[in-house]
C-alpha cells in the first residue's frame, strides 16, 4: 500500500475531484436504500460539502465528473470560473450550483440518448472505470503544471452495484492512481458493499464507508471526507472491516472466487481453456515454441 | 475561564487577544468568521467544520477519541487554538465534565455561507463609469512599487527616492524594534534583519499589526479595523469599487492603505474609487503559517555564485545582507556569498538558517523543481561558518585546588554534582572546576567541612 505521506507537502491546499453516480436507475427509487435519499436530497449535501471544501482554504479547487449509463463527463471546475458578476444574477442561488446543475441536465440528456439502443434488466452498473480514467487524465495534468500545486485525492460517490466487466480497466485505474500516490476515497450510497471501492481505499490508502443512515449524509462527508491529505495521518478514519478481494474472470466477466491464472500474462479464467488466446498469440509471433497448449495452464 | 497573555507574534494572536466581548461582535461578520476559519491550522479547520451542524455539546473525551496517539500534540494545539479564538466554548457541567460547543454566531454564519455560498461584501462599479482601470499586470507593478519605496524608506530614508505619504511619527512606530538609533545613524537591528528576509505577506502582517495597535492611540477602534482588513481580502483583484460604500473610519485608512500598495486610489469625474491589489487578496492566504506561494528569483550555483532575476533595489539591499553584490545588470543581479560577508551577516544576529530558508522559498523556478533547491554544499558550508563562530564556548566558573584530604575533595565532587554544577574533575591532582552560580554554596559548604 503507497504511503501517502512520502509525498511532502507543506499546507493544506487540496483538489477534490469528486465523482459522481448519476445512474437513473439507481435513483429512480427501486432501490429500498435511496428511498431515504432522493436525487435533489442528494444534491443538497453534494452541494454544501463542496462549498464546505471551498471555504477551508482560498486555494482549494474542486472538480466535478458524473459517472453515467454509458459515459462520463467533467461536470464543475471551480478553477475555471471567475466568480465575481455571474452570482448577481442569479438571486440567491451561488454560481457554483447553477452551472452545474444546468452541466449535469445537458450530461443526463446525452447520455439518455445513448442508452435508447439497449433496456438491461435491473439495476444496471454505472461507468465507473470511465469517470476514474477522467479524474486520473485531469490529477495528471495539475502535476505538469509547475512546483506548486495542490494535494489532489479523489472522492467517489458511487450507489450502483460493481459491474465486473468493468474490472480489468477498474484495477488499472486503481493501480495508477496508487502509482502517482493519489488516494481514492468511497462513500457508498447503494444497499450493497462495492468489493472495487473497497479494494480501491485499500491499495491507494484512501477511505471506505457506507453511511448507515443517509439523512445525515453531510455530516459524514464533513467529518470523513474534508480532511486534507496531511492530517490523515494524525486522525482515526474509518478502516474497512473486511476487503472483498475476488476478481473477475476475463472470459464470461463473472465474479469469482477460485480460478485458473495463466502463468505468463497472469489473466484470470475461470475455465480450463484449450486455446489460451492472449498467451497463443504471444508465441506465435516468435518468442518460444508451443509443445502442448494445455500444458501452459497451471 | 482566565485568559492567558498572548504575545501578539503574528496578526491572530493579536485578533485571541482581543477581549471576549469584541470578539463576539467580530464575528457579526461572516468574512470575519471565514477569514479565522481560514486562518487556523489544518486539524482545527476541521473540528469547526464537522462540529457545524452539532448542537450538542460534544465532550472532551469523545473529541480525543478521533485523534491517534502520535497525533495527540497536534490535537492539543488545534482544540487551544480554537479555544483561545472564541471559535469552541467550553462549558463545564454539574459532572466536572468539559465539553464544546461552538460560538453560536460563528456557527450560524458560516451554514449560511454553505448553503448560499460567498457572498461579495460590496458590489464593483459598473464599467461605464470607471474608465481607465488598470489591468492586472499593471496592478501588480504599482503595488509592488508601492510596497518596495515603503520598505526602503523604513530601513533608511536616504536610499527611497521618494517619500511615501506616511508622518515621520507612523514611520517611527513602525520603526521600532526594526531600527536602532547609534551615533552613526539608524542601523538594523537583529529583528530588523528577519523582518527583511520574510516573505511579502509576513511583512505585510506585521506592518499592519503595528498600524492597528497604534490605532488605539489615534482613537480608533482596533475591532473596526481588523473587520475591514479580513473584509478586504475576500474583495475581487483589479475591480473597482466606489468609496461611497466605505465608512467614515474605513475612508480615513483607505489612503495609508494606498501608501502600502494594497488598493489603488482612482478619481472619476464624479466618484472615486478604489482597486484592491494582489497584496489584498492574498491576505487571508497567509493568516496561517504556510509558506509562501510567489515566483522566484534566486539561482544559487555549487561554485557559490549567486544570480537573482530582478531590478528592484531593496532585492539588492536583501541580498547584500549576507553576499557580496559583485554586478547589478537592468534585470540581473551578480553576487557571491563568500566568508567575509556570512561573517558581518552573523554579526548582525541573522541565522544560517534564516539565510537558508530565504535562498529555498525565494528560489527561481527552474531550480525549484530540482531537490534540493540550494546545492549541498553551500547549505552545508553556510551552516558550518556559522558555527565556526560558535568553536570555543564560555561559562564562568572556578577552580578550587589545595584540597587537604581525599575525603573534602569526594565531599566536594559529590556536593558540585548535586547542584548541577560540576564541570571538571582532576582526581589524582585533587583539583575541581564548578559553575560560577554556586561558587558561593561551595565555600559555605567548605567552611562547614572544615569545622
Amino acid at each position: 500500500m503507497a504511503s501517502i505521506t512520502s509525498k511532502l507537502y507543506s499546507d493544506d491546499v487540496s483538489l477534490l475531484v469528486v465523482l459522481l453516480d448519476t445512474n437513473p436507475f439507481l435513483w429512480s427509487g427501486e432501490n429500498t436504500t435511496t428511498n431515504s435519499l432522493s436525487f435533489p436530497k442528494f444534491l443538497t449535501h453534494v452541494f454544501s460539502f463542496l462549498n464546505s471544501i471551498l471555504l477551508l482554504n482560498q486555494l482549494n479547487q474542486v472538480v466535478v465528473i458524473a459517472t453515467g449509463l454509458n459515459s462520463c463527463d467533467y461536470i464543475y471546475d471551480s478553477s475555471s470560473s471567475p466568480t465575481t458578476v455571474e452570482s448577481l444574477e442569479n438571486g440567491r442561488m451561488p454560481a457554483l450550483c447553477s452551472k452545474l446543475l444546468q452541466n449535469l441536465e445537458e450530461f443526463l440528456a446525452r447520455d439518455q440518448e445513448l442508452n435508447k439502443d439497449e433496456s438491461p434488466p435491473g439495476i444496471a452498473s454505472s461507468l465507473l472505470s470511465g469517470s476514474l480514467s477522467l479524474a486520473l487524465c485531469y490529477i495528471q495534468k495539475v502535476f505538469r503544471s509547475g512546483p506548486l500545486h495542490p494535494q489532489p485525492r479523489i472522492l467517489c460517490l458511487q450507489g450502483s452495484s460493481d459491474g465486473p466487466e468493468q474490472y480489468v480497466a477498474i484495477m488499472n485505474a486503481i493501480f495508477s492512481a496508487q502509482r502517482s500516490m493519489v488516494p481514492i476515497d468511497a462513500c457508498v450510497i447503494g444497499a450493497q458493499h462495492s468489493a472495487f471501492l473497497q479494494q480501491a481505499s485499500y491499495i491507494t490508502g484512501g477511505v471506505y464507508l457506507k453511511p448507515p443512515q443517509l439523512d445525515g449524509l453531510f455530516q459524514y462527508l464533513s467529518t470523513v471526507f474534508s480532511t486534507d491529505l496531511q492530517s490523515r495521518s494524525f486522525l482515526q478514519l474509518p478502516k474497512p472491516v473486511g476487503v472483498d478481494f475476488r476478481a473477475s474472470c476475463f472470459c464470461h466477466k463473472k465474479t469469482i472466487d477460485m480460478g485458473y491464472i495463466c502463468s505468463v500474462c497472469l489473466s484470470i479464467f475461470c475455465l480450463s481453456l484449450v486455446r489460451l488466446t492472449l498467451v497463443l498469440l504471444q508465441l506465435q509471433t516468435g518468442r518460444g515454441r508451443l509443445q502442448n497448449p494445455s500444458s501452459i495452464l497451471d | 475561564m482566565p485568559q492567558v497573555k498572548i504575545i501578539a507574534k503574528n496578526f491572530m494572536d493579536m485578533v485571541a487577544a482581543l477581549p471576549a466581548m469584541k470578539l463576539d461582535k467580530l464575528y457579526d461578520n461572516t468574512f470575519i468568521c471565514e477569514a479565522v476559519l481560514r486562518s487556523l491550522p489544518p486539524l482545527a479547520k476541521k473540528y469547526a467544520l464537522q462540529m457545524l451542524y452539532i448542537d450538542v455539546p460534544v465532550p472532551v473525551k469523545s473529541m480525543e477519541e478521533w485523534v491517534l496517539p502520535d497525533g495527540f500534540s497536534k490535537h492539543r494545539v488545534a482544540i487551544d487554538r480554537l479555544i483561545q479564538l472564541r471559535v469552541f466554548i467550553e462549558n463545564t457541567d454539574r459532572k466536572r465534565e468539559t465539553s464544546y460547543l461552538l460560538h453560536p454566531k460563528f456557527k450560524s454564519n458560516l451554514q449560511k455561507y454553505l448553503v448560499y455560498g460567498g457572498v461579495l461584501p460590496r458590489e464593483p462599479m459598473p464599467s461605464n463609469i470607471t474608465v481607465r482601470l488598470p489591468t492586472l499586470e499593471e496592478l501588480d507593478a504599482y503595488a509592488l512599487e508601492q510596497w518596495e519605496c515603503f520598505l526602503l524608506q523604513l530601513i533608511s530614508s536616504s536610499h527611497a527616492e521618494r517619500l511615501t505619504n506616511f508622518s515621520p511619527s507612523m514611520m517611527k512606530v513602525f520603526q521600532r524594534g526594526l531600527l536602532s538609533q547609534r551615533e552613526k545613524g539608524p542601523r538594523l537591528t537583529e529583528s530588523g534583519f528577519q523582518f527583511l528576509l520574510m516573505d511579502t505577506n509576513a511583512q505585510l502582517w506585521y506592518i499592519i499589526r503595528e498600524y492597528i495597535s497604534n490605532s488605539e492611540d489615534r482613537g480608533l477602534d482596533p475591532a473596526d479595523l481588523i473587520s475591514f482588513l479580513l473584509e478586504l481580502s475576500f474583495h475581487a483583484t483589479g475591480e473597482a469599487y466606489n468609496i461611497n460604500t466605505l465608512t467614515e473610519i474605513q475612508r480615513s485608512i483607505i489612503k495609508d492603505l494606498a501608501d502600502l500598495g494594497v488598493v489603488k486610489l482612482q478619481q472619476g469625474r464624479k466618484e472615486s474609487w478604489f482597486i484592491p491589489t494582489k497584496l489584498a487578496t492574498n491576505l487571508s492566504v497567509s493568516l496561517s503559517d504556510s509558506s509562501s506561494r510567489k515566483q522566484g528569483l534566486v539561482v544559487v550555483e555549487t561554485n557559490f555564485r549567486m544570480y537573482a532575476y530582478s531590478s528592484s533595489k531593496l532585492h539588492c539591499e536583501i541580498l547584500r545582507l549576507f553576499s557580496r553584490v559583485e554586478y547589478q545588470l537592468p534585470n540581473l543581479i551578480v553576487g557571491a556569498i563568500t566568508k567575509e560577508s556570512l561573517y558581518n551577516a552573523f554579526e548582525n544576529g541573522i541565522t544560517a538558517e534564516q539565510i537558508i530558508s530565504f535562498l529555498q522559498q525565494n528560489a527561481h523556478p527552474r531550480v525549484a523543481e530540482k531537490i534540493p533547491s540550494v546545492p549541498e554544499n553551500v547549505t552545508d558550508q553556510i551552516r558550518l561558518w556559522e558555527t565556526d563562530l560558535n568553536r570555543v564556548e564560555m561559562i564562568p566558573s572556578h577552580l578550587y585546588d589545595e584540597f587537604p584530604s581525599k575525603g573534602v575533595f569526594e565531599a566536594a565532587c559529590e556536593f558540585a554534582r548535586e547542584n548541577g554544577g560540576l564541570l571538571w574533575e582532576d582526581p589524582k591532582k585533587m583539583r575541581i572546576v564548578v559553575k560560577g552560580e554556586i561558587h558561593m554554596q561551595m565555600r559555605e559548604f567548605l567552611r562547614h567541612q572544615k569545622q
